[in-house]
């Protein structure tokens, strides 16, 4: 089904009249659950490696989403779904080296979805993860996910920027806070948080009787246009774009994560031109 | 890390009683509230005892032998002990509760296994161990922190955590062999021990020394050579830092504890110190037996009549010459 049919068809008012039906909801939840086991079988899952450009689907102005950051949306059953490979980040300090619980040496797949309306951009990511860490205390650390944006070309670092003058603007979403943390960086240990906090999300953790099919599901998004030098512009031809998990269970914090190696780029126009 | 000052701090533990009082002062100055509760920037336990938090000689950290950062263990929360309150209110005041107990099942506490010591009656031992942050010439904490939100101040060598750099990635836990850095789950940043910087700039000692009841404690500047660290440290060489191996040069010193002879089996009086010199030596080091010799005699001297500087010292007659803070 293309972006079209959404826009067009009768979809758009079956989704604003079933936002009641919240069994419906559930099992069309449940079944998204059932093919992202499978999404190497999933056609509506499209495997996405770096440096691949990515389109922004189009949220109609006359869908209705219920919660603005709603992650179990209907919405986002119909949009197109991404999927990509994320890897250890290279250690850069010495404390992340000596510190890789053997959990974080594996890769892990994250499943994306990138959607705006004329206002305001959508991200919604899931990813499998057995064990739900919402807790940071003393002993414990909470997941998280983030997406990185580069503000300047994809010659940028994909390792949190380079320096000041190629910074990266950071999304970070951690299990237990209310809120997405709006960060800005220009290289290792540079990350601070911006004055402007303008990213909002949601977020829902789907367990299941089967451990591997547990999974988060995050929803991020902020206004199209952007606030504040350290914000990424959204108006350009592709965006460079990264992602990065933070598995609590393994003890991953800070340069100890899962991140995509090199940019995705993300093409944010509406006018339905395939990227040059 | 070179800076142009170090404070520092003795401590002999000759005169330690264990009362408490140190932790009890840094705990109303600036532990027992915010999410602080569990942490004890200044606390005293019981030696031989596994110490707080919960065996953290074990623990791991500091730097190995080539100088390079080793993997340490976070401890659990229950290392620390879980703060419990008791119900005043509801047991002694309105009488609705017929018990006063605490709110949740105390399993362990900073001090559970005080005044146990090791040994059988009657070589039974035990000395009281008070600690604090080392400020270490060489933190680890500070070479573990990927943000770089671990200071040392040039003026006097005060390690801090920059509260608006930290983000709580906790590797600077992990890192302090000694464990005097403490995650706050509240805020979801590490603090510590700040040697009481506030009052030092106002030329006043630590809480936990000025309130110190035994007057174990001097703080001055190592370079200044009137004062007592310099004296203690450097000329009678009376004072050694704990676990000197783990290679973080703390600026905290001990003055190793004498204690009674070993009783024989018929209860002769043996020539052996009632705490083994190899248990001493495996927390201060190796020269921990001509320390002792050296307290041993100074205290003979001022015993028979000869004067001690060292003695005059570690009696501690004056705050004014125990704390010397310009």
């Amino acid at each position: 089904m293309t972006l079209k049919h959404i826009a067009n068809g009768p979809l758009v008012n079956r989704i604003s009249r079933f936002t009641g039906l919240v069994t419906l909801a559930a099992c069309m939840a449940a079944s998204t659950n059932a093919l992202a086991d499978h999404s190497d079988r999933n056609p509506n899952v499209s495997e996405v490696k770096a440096w691949d450009t990515v389109k922004v689907s189009r949220i109609p102005d006359g869908i209705y989403l219920r919660t603005q950051n709603d992650p179990d949306d209907l919405i986002w059953d119909r949009l197109p779904k991404y999927r990509t490979n994320l890897l250890p980040a290279p250690p850069v300090h010495q404390s992340v080296g000596l510190r890789f619980e053997e959990g974080s040496t594996r890769g892990k797949h994250i499943y994306f979805q990138v959607a705006r309306s004329d206002e305001r951009l959508y991200i919604r990511m899931h990813w499998k993860d057995p064990t739900e860490d919402r807790a940071t205390t003393v002993d414990k650390f909470g997941d998280g996910v983030a997406v990185q944006f580069a503000l300047n070309d994809a010659d940028t670092s994909y390792m949190m920027g380079s320096g000041h003058e190629n910074p990266v603007n950071i999304w970070y979403w951690r299990a237990g806070e209310p809120q997405v943390e709006n960060l800005v960086a220009g290289g290792y240990g540079s990350t601070t948080s911006l004055p402007q906090q303008s990213v909002h999300g949601g977020s829902a953790y789907f367990t299941s009787d089967v451990p591997e099919k547990r999974e988060w599901q995050v929803v991020m998004s902020r206004p199209f246009e952007s606030d504040g030098e350290h914000e990424v512009n959204f108006d350009r031809e592709t965006v460079p774009m990264g992602f990065a998990i933070w598995q609590g269970s393994d003890n991953e914090r800070d340069g100890n994560k899962r991140v995509t190696h090199t940019w995705i780029l993300l093409d944010t126009r509406l006018d339905g031109n395939a990227p040059n | 890390m070179t800076v142009k000052r170090q404070l520092s701090m003795v401590l002999d533990l000759n005169k330690c009683i264990g009362c408490h009082t140190c932790s009890a002062a840094c705990k109303l100055m600036w532990t027992n509230r915010n999410g602080r509760e569990f942490m004890y920037w200044n606390n005293v336990e019981s030696q031989p005892g596994k110490g707080y938090p919960r065996d953290y000689e074990n623990m791991g950290g500091g730097f190995d032998a080539d100088g390079a950062l080793r993997l340490g263990r976070q401890p659990s929360q229950e290392d620390y002990g879980i703060p419990w309150e008791y119900n005043y209110e509801d047991a002694l005041m309105t009488g609705t509760d017929p018990w006063l107990r605490p709110n949740v099942k105390p399993t362990w506490g900073a001090n559970w296994d005080e005044d146990e010591g090791e040994g059988d009656y009657p070589n039974s031992y035990y000395f009281y161990l008070p600690r604090l942050c080392n400020h270490c010439a060489n933190p680890a904490c500070l070479a573990a922190c990927t943000r770089n939100a671990i200071y040392k101040r040039q003026e006097d060598g005060i390690v801090l955590v920059d509260q608006e750099r930290c983000r709580g990635y906790r590797y600077c836990v992990n890192a302090c062999p000694y464990k005097k850095i403490y995650f706050n789950e509240e805020i979801s940043k590490s603090e510590k021990c700040i040697f009481c910087y506030p009052r030092i700039e106002k030329g006043l000692p630590t809480a936990c020394a000025q309130q110190c009841v035994g007057r174990i404690r001097w703080i001055g500047y190592r370079d200044d050579e009137d004062g007592p660290i310099h004296k203690l440290v450097e000329k009678y060489k009376v004072a050694l830092p704990l676990h000197a191996e783990w290679g973080t040069e703390p600026n905290v010193f001990y003055v190793p504890p004498l204690s009674p002879p070993k009783f024989g089996e018929n209860g002769e009086q043996l020539d052996e110190s009632r705490i083994p010199l190899s248990y001493l030596e495996s927390l201060f080091g190796p020269r921990t037996g001509e320390v002792l010799d050296t307290l041993q005699e100074a205290r003979q001297a001022k015993a028979d009549g000869e004067g001690s500087e060292l003695m005059d010292i570690l009696i501690g007659y004056k705050h004014a010459e125990m704390f010397k803070l310009s």
